[in-house]
């Protein structure tokens, strides 16, 4: 019965309550918009990052990632390749030939990485194939390169031009070829577009002198949140001359970032919170003034002041879980038509590409998002609601019985 | 036997910082059953009295007994127990919750009690029924006349037979054919259910169908 009496008491006033709604509402909004926004930058860096290059577990020799030199490459590909074919958690694999070399066009020349790849199996492992924005990816052809559009555009080539690659080979010796540029790649990292060039693996093998070696096996699981399992269930097969690490040890930077970003998203929601609660204080303490004979006439007969206190704060809970359930389903279908057809944020395109986010931004919710929406906001109402509960349990009967308004 | 007693009850408020003594030193004491009326003209306390004896305020001095226990000492949650349990309240200006039913309203005390709400609906339905207002069951204070909230406020003052009805000026708001059904209806349970029921009032029919007058003057009682 105290439930129908503050349900309505709300629907007294009902402009009132609806703006209060219409607020919470808005609020809830604004908080859903910026948790998926900021959850689709994070988790679209990180799947960047692992769809460029860095894939969900890479096995390289011990020691590689600290010293990338073209001596620290597997003597044994077998061997690993035994291993991964025997995990279950592997769905495929690309072994990499990585280097850093010099690569020069007639006009200019650059440092650069020089990923040696299968173009069979890579467009498996990366993106880089459906990156390509002019010509065309590596064939089996071993004079084909392809490079990425800034890096075109640094050295002045085009499609079909000749660069020269130079690098060291293990014995301290030159390794150079010619190569013409059969395809021009963009990808959403910019900084990734300048600096790394795509070869073929037998020709990155031959131009470095180590026919059969390679310095990295790229692997993809069937699920990117078993990369875990599979780097150490791979640990416990291969010795420890090899390095294994998943995309985790790989980008400490970007998985700090999410961490951060899930343990502040409370703090966020918690800030949009507290100023939903200005609204509540207000709308409460009018409802309540408003209401200052009837609260007299509920002491004289008895209520006691803990159930107007509650039933003051089951109006504030009703009003901001009305809001809240709204709120949450117009987020969520706000962010339906934003999640499928991104933001585009190309007049930021410079500052997004360097942090590998691409120019369209593609907002995600999760259900953490909403459970933590919806616990958090009525809890926030009825905290708004506790000083104009308290102010109406401090009336006196008496005069409250008497108040004319 | 005693229902209620005070002891040269005091009370003194403070208007703009000039003390105001409204009650002088009160004595009295009412029988249960009784059907006193408090009456005196505007201003000589019989509010201030009533609230006293409603355990709605506190005396500046003296004491309150109600079936000889003093309650004049009890904390503001011990006095919404007692006055839930013990007292029915009855206002000038009927003063029903706007946003609940006839039905409703008199079933709200009840709830207070935590009696369930089968039979807090039954026995708000007989109470209608006794009162002869069923038909108002389901309508809210604003559909209602003057007449008929009030008869409604009687249902819930008395519903959870409470041993005593305070009633402040109840007939002031209505005309003198309601107000006098009114008196009929409260004689009727002061008799049937032998609730004690105390008026304050300057209304004439009241005071001439009273059956025992108390008058105040100047915040003291010049004529029992």
């Amino acid at each position: 019965m105290l439930l129908k009496l503050a349900w309505r008491n709300i629907w007294r006033n009902k402009r009132r309550s609806l703006i209060v709604v219409l607020s919470v509402l808005v609020g809830v909004n604004a908080i859903l918009l910026i948790d998926a926004l900021m959850n689709g930058m994070l988790y679209q860096i990180l799947f960047n990052q692992i769809s460029l290059s860095v894939s969900h577990v890479q096995v390289h020799k011990s020691g590689f990632n600290n010293n990338k030199v073209v001596q620290n490459y597997i003597e044994n590909p077998g061997e690993v390749e035994y291993a991964l074919n025997n995990n279950k958690l592997v769905k495929s694999y690309s072994k990499r030939v990585i280097t850093f070399g010099l690569l020069s066009s007639a006009s200019n020349s650059t440092g650069v990485y020089i990923y040696g790849v299968d173009p069979g199996i890579e467009d498996k492992i990366s993106i880089i194939k459906e990156s390509v924005i002019e010509g065309s990816y590596l064939s089996d052809t071993n004079r084909d390169i392809v490079i990425g559009q800034k890096l075109a555009e640094k050295l002045k080539v085009g499609i079909g031009d000749k660069v020269v690659a130079m690098a060291s080979r293990p014995d301290g010796s030159i390794g150079s070829d010619v190569f013409r540029i059969a395809g021009i790649f963009k990808t959403p990292s910019s900084e990734f577009d300048k600096l790394n060039i795509f070869i073929t693996l037998t020709s990155s093998q031959q131009l470095l002198n180590i026919p059969g070696k390679v310095h990295e096996f790229a692997v993809i699981t069937n699920d990117y949140e078993l990369s875990n399992n599979l780097r150490n269930e791979l640990k416990s097969t291969l010795t420890e001359d090899y390095e294994i690490q998943s995309y985790e040890d790989l980008l400490p930077f970007v998985i700090i970032q999410l961490d951060i970003y899930k343990e502040s998203l409370f703090v966020i929601n918690l800030i949009i919170g507290l100023a939903l609660i200005f609204g509540i204080i207000n709308s409460m303490l009018m409802s309540v003034f408003e209401r200052i004979n009837e609260f007299g006439v509920l002491m004289s007969i008895g209520m006691k002041n803990n159930k107007i206190f509650l039933m003051v704060l089951m109006e504030a809970f009703v009003i901001g879980t009305a809001g809240t359930i709204f709120g949450v389903i117009s987020g969520y279908l706000i962010n339906i038509p934003l999640s499928i057809n991104g933001i585009d944020l190309s007049f930021f395109s410079e500052s997004l590409e360097s942090l590998a986010l691409g120019s369209v931004l593609y907002p995600q919710l999760s259900l953490a998002n909403f459970v933590m929406t919806l616990l958090l906001i009525p809890f926030i109402s009825v905290a708004g609601a506790f000083y104009p509960a308290f102010k109406a349990i401090k009336l006196d009967p008496v005069n409250a019985i008497r108040y004319v308004r | 036997m005693e229902i209620i007693r005070t002891e040269n009850l005091k009370k003194v408020y403070q208007d703009n910082g000039v003390p105001v003594e409204a009650l002088k030193g009160i004595n009295l004491a009412i029988n249960r059953a009784e059907h006193v009326v408090i009456a005196g003209p505007s201003g000589s306390g019989k509010t201030t009295l009533l609230n006293l004896l409603g355990a709605l305020d506190k005396p500046t001095r003296g004491k309150i007994f109600f079936e000889e226990k003093d309650f004049s000492g009890k904390t503001k949650k011990e006095l919404s127990e007692f006055r839930l349990k013990n007292l029915g309240f009855i206002f000038q200006a009927y003063n029903l919750i706007p946003v609940l039913t006839a039905l409703e309203n008199i079933e709200f005390s009840m709830m207070l009690l935590g009696i369930p709400e089968k039979e807090r609906h039954e026995r708000s339905m007989k109470l209608l029924e006794e009162l002869e207002i069923e038909d108002l069951a389901d309508k809210r204070p604003g559909e209602m006349s003057g007449g008929q909230q009030q008869r409604v406020a009687v249902a819930r003052a008395i519903v959870n037979n409470p041993k005593l009805v305070l009633a402040d000026e109840p007939t002031a708001n209505l005309d003198s054919k309601t107000g006098g059904k009114l008196l009929d209806l409260m004689e009727r349970m002061n008799a049937d259910k032998k609730i004690t029921f105390i008026f304050s009032s300057h209304d004439q029919k009241v005071i001439e169908r009273a059956k025992r007058l108390l008058i105040l003057e100047d915040g003291q009682i010049v004529s029992h």
